[in-house]
């Protein structure tokens, strides 16, 4: 029992204390709340967040499935890839992209080659569609992998046993395979979620100036402008809306998975 | 199966590999492409060079690197160290408060790393405990950022481990320290060494919480890659990025050898 | 000093409201083997459990060579376990893993090979004293198990079903070096939990048959199987034609209005009256008419009938709702389904086994 104490209080010491001074310290909210790059920052983040989640879970899932159930050569060393790609930093993605879609990059180059104008459409990575593509991209993995694993619990013979009864692809995935990935989607997803409201390196990266979220107006109003009250204040209201679109996203999904089992069960 | 015929699971991996390729594997390699390159004007980068590369050599880039390493190699140690305990404290308290350690050794994930880093400031910035401007805050920041994904992983390789390894043993005379050090960390080490490598490589990329941080004397590879793109330099930003994404590489390499001969089953 | 002998001294084992054991009293002599038999969720492996220390009786005492050990650690108990997953430690080679318990005693460091090399020899592993667990066949896997629990010469050996993960064939072979082991080590008791009859029958000293959380039966594998004490021991050891009826004289029990049967003479299972359970053994049961006389005769029609290579068996309706089982050396001429066959067996084989639903 005592055993658990140490780390515990290491925890204590440079974790939760540190937490609960900020909470301490933030006050001040109705004027941070009047301010309106804070309520732009907030509605960046929420919408990026959603947004991002959303299609993270689109691809996430389709590319899971074709892993899963359509194999090719090369899809084992595919996983090893996803969890190499998981631990490299976020802003790598955002400075790729600044390659690939930026002024002066790959596609707008190759518009320019082909039409001989002077400058390419593509010019929306300082917006919030950059943040976007970009969260879509590197938190996509973090879905896969759930999924994945999931899928490799589906029964080869359920599958057989549908389409012995005539059941096309698309009815399989709809009734056998989403039952059975529903609890793999919520978990990824709340996870992405909460990864995307708390993003900092991809928005820095993209340039501050163009989109504000939380995070980077906390880095702003500390670090930028020696407002730490401020920097406070705005940092909690990114904890609890992280808590909070957490907690809702587990309440859904658990009546979601609940209704998806009583169904099976009927 | 789920696509049987041989015309459409073709169809299905094309649309595969159009999506795959270009959203995860395009981004690695125009940073690798780039970093070669003076200018992309065209659809392939031009100018082609290893000055970045010689440049890092030379500057204070490297000091960046060594700094993220060691950054990077205390933070996982102790991570690990604290990670590991708290999982092995935690398997023998009573189930409620069992879940309520785990999360609270969850809970930096859900906390944004730049409100970690403020947290910090807010807590050290002050007698008795002045860290604010040391290395230290740093390699504490990382800490408390990995402990979590350490302590995740070992938790989830303790529900793994066979009860029966540590009963036998237990039945067999051995006292529970003997227990630990003699069947539950060798049979755990696989995993271990496989957290270790995350922890590392998220250190590695830590970018938030150190930009909240860092004092001038101890600036991570990140923190320079992200300048060194602020200022408009983004071909050798490109560069700097490959060096911290090869070492990230190396490491993990590395650890996973170490993992495949530890793996006894 | 008695070094082995177990005792339960109404051990009782709950989780909540739910009793997994129910005051469960038994002594394991010194040298004995004892089989735990019983469906799975009798309580047999709690009580193994229980003797090990994994499990912390609610109520009762454990004892181990007359020494209370309730509120030991399992690694102050001096048992030796195998199980049925054999639980060898995939890191250390064969030898090593032997060794292990006696390097966590601390025997002296020019004790150990020699043990070590003994409990190998004994379970005939010693040509793979240098391999992994990993590259050993589930049988030599369970040897090494064996030798890992031998080698500290413990006075208890606990065995938790140690051949279930094995095929028949092996199965069969480990029961025969299971009993030699037990004549090479005779001051050693075990308990030996099983869901097998034919494990217990064949290696057990005795056998306490288990079900629902309590002890149903205790005896050696002969009383058991020739007089079973319950309609479930009847029906665990062996297989059993259990007909009820009613008592209608000392030894007569009525089964059906025109079917009245004679029982085993008096035995002291209780008063004769009411309600009672019979129990026949189907291979002594004779199929036609019987050559002497004092046999109970019961006639019908065929309704069941199996082909099993030395053996027929044959399934008779001898009442409404009552049916008994012959099982009778292959037979040339068959009887077809339907016909009238007469079946007989001994008043001596149909036993009472009390009351019916007890």
């Amino acid at each position: 029992m005592l055993w658990v104490v140490p780390p515990l209080a290491v925890l204590a010491l440079t974790f939760l204390y540190p937490l609960t001074l900020v909470v301490r310290q933030a006050d001040g909210y109705g004027e941070v709340f009047r301010q309106a790059s804070f309520r732009d920052a907030l509605w960046n983040t929420v919408v990026i967040a959603v947004g991002a989640t959303a299609g993270a879970l689109l691809l996430g899932f389709v590319l899971a499935l074709v892993i899963a159930f359509v194999p090719f050569p090369g899809a084992k060393s595919l996983s090893r890839f996803i969890d190499i790609f998981l631990a490299f930093p976020s802003f790598l993605i955002t400075l790729a992209l600044l390659f690939v879609y930026g002024s002066r990059g790959m596609a707008n180059g190759l518009w320019t080659d082909v039409t001989g104008n002077g400058t390419g459409p593509f010019d929306f990575l300082h917006t919030p569609w950059g943040v976007l593509l970009a969260e879509v991209t590197y938190f996509t993995p973090l879905v896969m992998r759930p999924l994945l694993a999931a899928f490799s619990q589906v029964e080869t013979a359920q599958m057989e046993a549908a389409a012995s009864l005539g059941a096309r692809a698309p009815r399989i995935v709809r009734q056998v395979i989403l039952p059975e990935a529903l609890p793999a989607l919520a978990a990824g997803g709340s996870l992405v979620l909460v990864m995307c409201l708390n993003e900092f390196g991809i928005v820095l990266f993209t340039g501050a100036k163009g989109v504000t979220t939380l995070p980077t107006l906390i880095y702003g109003k500390a670090i930028l402008d020696g407002d730490y009250t401020g920097a406070c204040v705005v940092a909690v209201v990114n904890v609890l809306l992280s808590a909070a679109l957490y907690g809702l996203y587990r309440l859904l999904v658990a009546r979601v998975t609940k209704g998806g089992a009583r169904r099976a069960g009927a | 199966m789920l696509v049987h015929s041989r015309w459409a699971r073709r169809a299905v991996q094309a649309v595969f590999f159009l999506l795959f390729l270009p959203v995860f594997a395009l981004p690695f390699l125009v940073v690798l492409a780039a970093s070669f390159a003076t200018d992309w004007s065209g659809a392939l980068p031009s100018g082609l060079t290893v000055t970045h590369y010689q440049d890092i050599a030379q500057g204070d880039s490297l000091t960046a690197l060594t700094t993220s390493l060691v950054t990077a190699l205390a933070a996982s140690l102790i991570a690990l160290a604290v990670g590991t305990w708290a999982a092995l404290a935690a398997e023998r308290l009573p189930r409620r408060v069992r879940r309520v350690v785990d999360a609270l050794f969850m809970l930096p994930v859900a906390v944004p790393s730049v409100v970690v880093g403020l947290s910090l400031l807010v807590a050290f910035s002050e007698p008795p405990l002045l860290l604010n401007g040391t290395r230290e805050i740093v390699v504490i920041a990382h800490t408390v950022l990995v402990t979590a994904f350490a302590h995740q992983s070992v938790t989830a390789a303790l529900t793994r481990l066979d009860p029966a390894y540590e009963q036998s043993a237990a039945s067999l005379g051995a006292r529970p320290s003997y227990v630990l050090w003699r069947v539950k960390l060798p049979l755990l080490l696989p995993s271990l060494t496989a957290a270790a490598g995350l922890c590392f490589a998220l250190s590695m990329g830590e970018l938030s919480a150190t930009m909240m941080l860092y004092p001038p004397d101890w600036l991570p590879l990140p923190v320079k890659i992200f300048g060194t793109t602020d200022r408009g330099a983004l071909f050798a930003g490109a560069a700097l990025a490959v060096v911290l994404m090869v070492a990230t590489l190396a490491v993990l390499l590395g650890v996973s050898r170490i993992r495949t001969r530890a793996s006894y089953r | 000093m008695t070094r082995g002998g177990i005792r339960f001294d109404g051990v009782t084992v709950a989780y909540g409201d739910t009793v997994v054991l129910d005051s469960l009293d038994l002594t394991v002599e010194t040298g004995e083997v004892m089989a735990l038999l019983g469906p799975s969720g009798s309580g047999k492996t709690t009580a193994l459990r229980a003797v090990a220390g994994f499990v912390r009786p609610t109520a009762g005492r454990v004892l181990i060579g007359g020494q209370d050990v309730t509120g030991l650690p399992p690694y102050k108990r001096g048992i030796g376990m195998v199980v049925q997953q054999y639980a060898l430690f995939p890191h250390l080679r064969v030898d090593a893993n032997v060794a292990f318990g006696l390097k966590a005693r601390k025997a002296p460091r020019g004790e150990i090979a020699g043990r070590v090399a003994e409990a190998l020899e004994m379970t005939g592993m010693t040509a793979y004293a240098k391999r992994y667990p990993r590259e050993l066949s589930g049988g030599q896997q369970q040897r090494v198990a064996i030798a890992r629990a031998l080698a500290v010469r413990p006075g208890v050996l606990l065995l938790d079903e140690p051949l279930s993960a094995l095929d028949a064939q092996l199965r069969s072979g480990m029961l025969t070096e299971l009993a030699k082991l037990h004549r090479d080590l005779p001051d050693v008791s075990m308990l030996y939990v099983t869901h097998d009859q034919s494990e217990a029958l064949t290696l057990a000293d005795r056998i306490a048959v288990m079900d629902r959380a309590r002890l149903q039966d205790c005896g050696t594998p002969r009383e058991l199987y020739r007089s079973p004490g319950s309609a479930f021991t009847a029906s665990f050891v062996g297989s059993a034609n259990l007909l009820t009826g009613v008592w209608c004289g000392t030894d007569v029990v009525e089964v059906a209005p025109d079917l009245r049967i004679r029982v085993r003479e008096g035995a002291a299972d209780g008063p004769r009256e009411g309600d009672v359970t019979v129990c026949v053994r189907p291979h002594l049961v004779g199929l036609g008419e019987p050559d002497g006389s004092g046999l109970n005769v019961v006639r019908g029609a065929v309704t069941g009938l199996q082909w099993r290579g030395s053996s027929h068996r044959v399934t008779v309706a001898v009442a409404e709702g009552c049916e008994v089982t012959a099982e009778v050396g292959e037979l040339r001429v068959p009887p077809g389904l339907g016909e009238r066959v007469a079946l007989h067996f001994a008043c001596e084989d149909a036993v009472p086994v009390g009351v019916p639903g007890a």
